[in-house]
């Protein structure tokens, strides 16, 4: 299927927008798509055959987001963009989201998920696409046709939307480390049936660690830490070589104008008291800061942040830093 | 300089307009949007699978190379694979045998899909054999014969009747390659694209299935003297034709290569003419 030009790049960066905002609220998605005027994305095909596949695509698009392996939060990016497609779009009557059967577990988990972690907006959205319809059931998710195609183009979806591949922990689940748990139970009780002493099992026949369960447990528990924080690692090298490069270009004050505005927009976002005192003879010396901070801000334990703030800098500004 | 400008823009300009087909194909796709039957039994209740198949043309063209045209067609889980095999509508089936030169006004009405009604369907494994009229061969026994002779690892093939299965029987795969073949030997490929649950919004008239939604427009072969009307005779050998062979409407054909009393003027084989386009 010949992809739209653009639809991905437009997609993905809807979606890392909704990211980088780094919560789930509706509100915020409504904003993002407002600014970016993304009901205009169906304005490209006016005749209405063309208008039927323009839609089809994007919504196929959009809900490939929807599914695992990303993360959380994409994922919920992804549902208010199914959303905002599926009600903005000119097809009369409407285009169907499809989703293929085998998905449907995963996404009614994903829904008790949202219930359960009191994102309401989100579940109440989900709910209203399923009232209105909007779903069709399918055996397949890509509807296929036939052309001979020269190459297969390969989708290659961002790597930072995806959730970290942790292939220790699906191994590890919770239910097989109760599983374990259970059975190493289990194991003791009949050492100590069979051994003379009745409440403590043989010297001879102690061939495990006792607690190698729990061990287990804190093995896969670091692990995943480890995991997270190199992926911030990553994240950070890579916004700060960005940064570097926009930089040594020469376009200076374009970016650093961007970088201002994009900066101002996240001190706002992210602190709870509004920035008021952002006043202009600092405000160069705070980009400063703060761009070089970007990376080591974003989320890393408290202990970095109060090194941080060793560094000149209005008050308000460490409340948040700490806050968060 | 604004004039120059202007006729620049006439000569460069693109209009971007929907052509016929485009108009047409959309419309075959939306038609039946929505439909709702005037008898209530005729509802299609809501469990119901639709699927959805492309039936690939037996025509070989050179222009057809990369992409071989195909119809679309929408069929309900619970309908009989007889009603599909009604509603495919081939060009091998009407055509009319024997030659005719010699009189061309007695040329039968009756088409092929008269006189051999024998057919098969092969999904997975096994035949599925149009057996309503009495004289429907087993087409599929030749097959069937062929691959348990020599051990050539086809596994088992069965055969059996058309008319008692539904789709909601069939194990299938989609995306596949499925055979279907009539007259003998014209062989159609089946494709299934899509099997999902039927919507509020799909055509829910039961009478209307199996519904084409996507139809390969062919171009057809006009007479060779008046390059107006559809052909009908196809000549060969024709001392008075300028090709081997060569298509002509009856008014033409007759013009040609009869006198006024009609008798046959020339030595030429004719052979009546059904085009590929009618179904346009």
């Amino acid at each position: 299927m010949s992809s739209v030009p653009g639809l991905q790049a437009d997609c993905e960066e809807l979606l890392g927008a909704f990211q980088e905002a780094d919560t789930v609220r509706f509100e915020r998605f409504a904003e993002l798509w407002r600014e970016r005027r993304f009901h205009t994305i169906f304005y490209g095909r006016i005749r209405a055959l063309e208008r039927n596949k323009l839609t089809k695509k994007t919504l196929e698009l959009a809900q490939q987001y929807f599914l695992p392996p990303y993360a959380f939060q994409i994922r919920v990016g992804a549902l208010y963009l199914l959303y905002g497609l599926y009600s903005t779009q000119l097809c009369q009557p409407k285009q169907k989201i499809r989703i293929a059967l085998k998905d449907w577990p995963e996404i009614q988990r994903f829904q008790q998920d949202l219930i359960g972690s009191q994102h309401y907006d989100a579940a109440y959205i989900f709910r209203t696409l399923r009232l209105s319809r909007a779903f069709h059931f399918t055996a397949m998710p890509k509807l296929l046709n036939y052309r001979t195609k020269k190459k297969i183009q390969e989708n290659e979806f961002k790597e930072e939307f995806k959730d970290p591949s942790n292939r220790v922990n699906s191994l590890i689940t919770n239910d097989v480390l109760e599983e374990l748990m259970n059975i190493h139970d289990h194991y003791q009780k009949m050492k100590c049936v069979i051994s003379a002493d009745k409440s403590h099992p043989d010297k001879a026949l102690s061939l495990i660690k006792d607690e190698f369960v729990v061990t287990l447990k804190d093995i896969t528990l670091e692990h995943q830490e480890w995991q997270q924080n190199r992926m911030k690692l990553f994240l950070n090298a890579k916004e700060t070589d960005e940064i570097s490069n926009k930089k040594e270009e020469g376009i200076l004050l374009e970016s650093e104008g961007s970088e201002r505005a994009n900066a101002l927009a996240r001190i706002k976002y992210r602190s709870y008291s509004a920035v008021v005192e952002a006043s202009k003879s600092r405000r160069h010396r705070q980009v400063k800061l703060e761009s070089s901070e970007s990376g080591s801000n974003y989320g890393k334990s408290p202990n970095r942040s109060k090194k941080n703030s060793r560094r000149p800098q209005p008050a308000r500004r460490r409340d948040s830093l700490e806050v968060k | 300089i604004r004039k120059k400008a202007l006729e620049k823009r006439e000569e460069t300009i693109i209009v971007d307009r929907a052509c016929r087909q485009e108009t047409l194909a959309y419309e075959m796709e939306s038609h039946a949007i929505g439909k709702r039957p005037e008898n209530p039994t005729d509802l299609v209740e809501e469990g119901e699978l639709l699927l959805t198949l492309n039936i690939f043309y037996p025509v070989i063209f050179q222009k057809h190379k990369d992409h071989k045209p195909y119809q679309t067609v929408l069929v309900l889980g619970s309908q009989k694979l007889t009603e599909l095999r009604d509603s495919i509508s081939c060009v091998s089936d009407l055509q009319i045998g024997g030659e005719f030169s010699s009189q061309p006004d007695q040329a039968p009405e009756h088409i092929s899909k008269d006189l051999y009604k024998s057919a098969f369907f092969y999904f997975e494994g096994i035949f599925y054999n149009d057996k309503r009229y009495p004289e429907c061969r087993d087409l599929s026994r030749t097959i069937i014969e062929w691959s348990e002779s020599h051990d050539r690892g086809y596994g088992n093939l069965q055969s059996v009747k058309m008319e008692d299965y539904t789709f909601n029987d069939l194990s299938l795969k989609i995306g596949f390659p499925y055979l279907f073949c009539h007259q003998g030997n014209c062989e159609h490929i089946i494709i299934i694209t899509d099997i999902r649950l039927i919507h509020h919004d799909d055509c829910l008239d039961r009478k209307l299935y199996p519904l084409l939604i996507k139809k390969h427009w062919l171009c057809t072969r006009k007479c060779f003297v008046c390059k107006m009307y559809t052909a009908r005779w196809v000549t060969n050998k024709d001392s008075l034709a300028p090709e081997d062979p060569c298509f002509f409407c009856d008014v033409c054909f007759r013009m040609l290569h009869y006198d006024v009393e009609g008798n046959k003027l020339g030595e030429f084989l004719a052979y009546p003419y059904v085009d590929p386009g009618i179904f346009n």
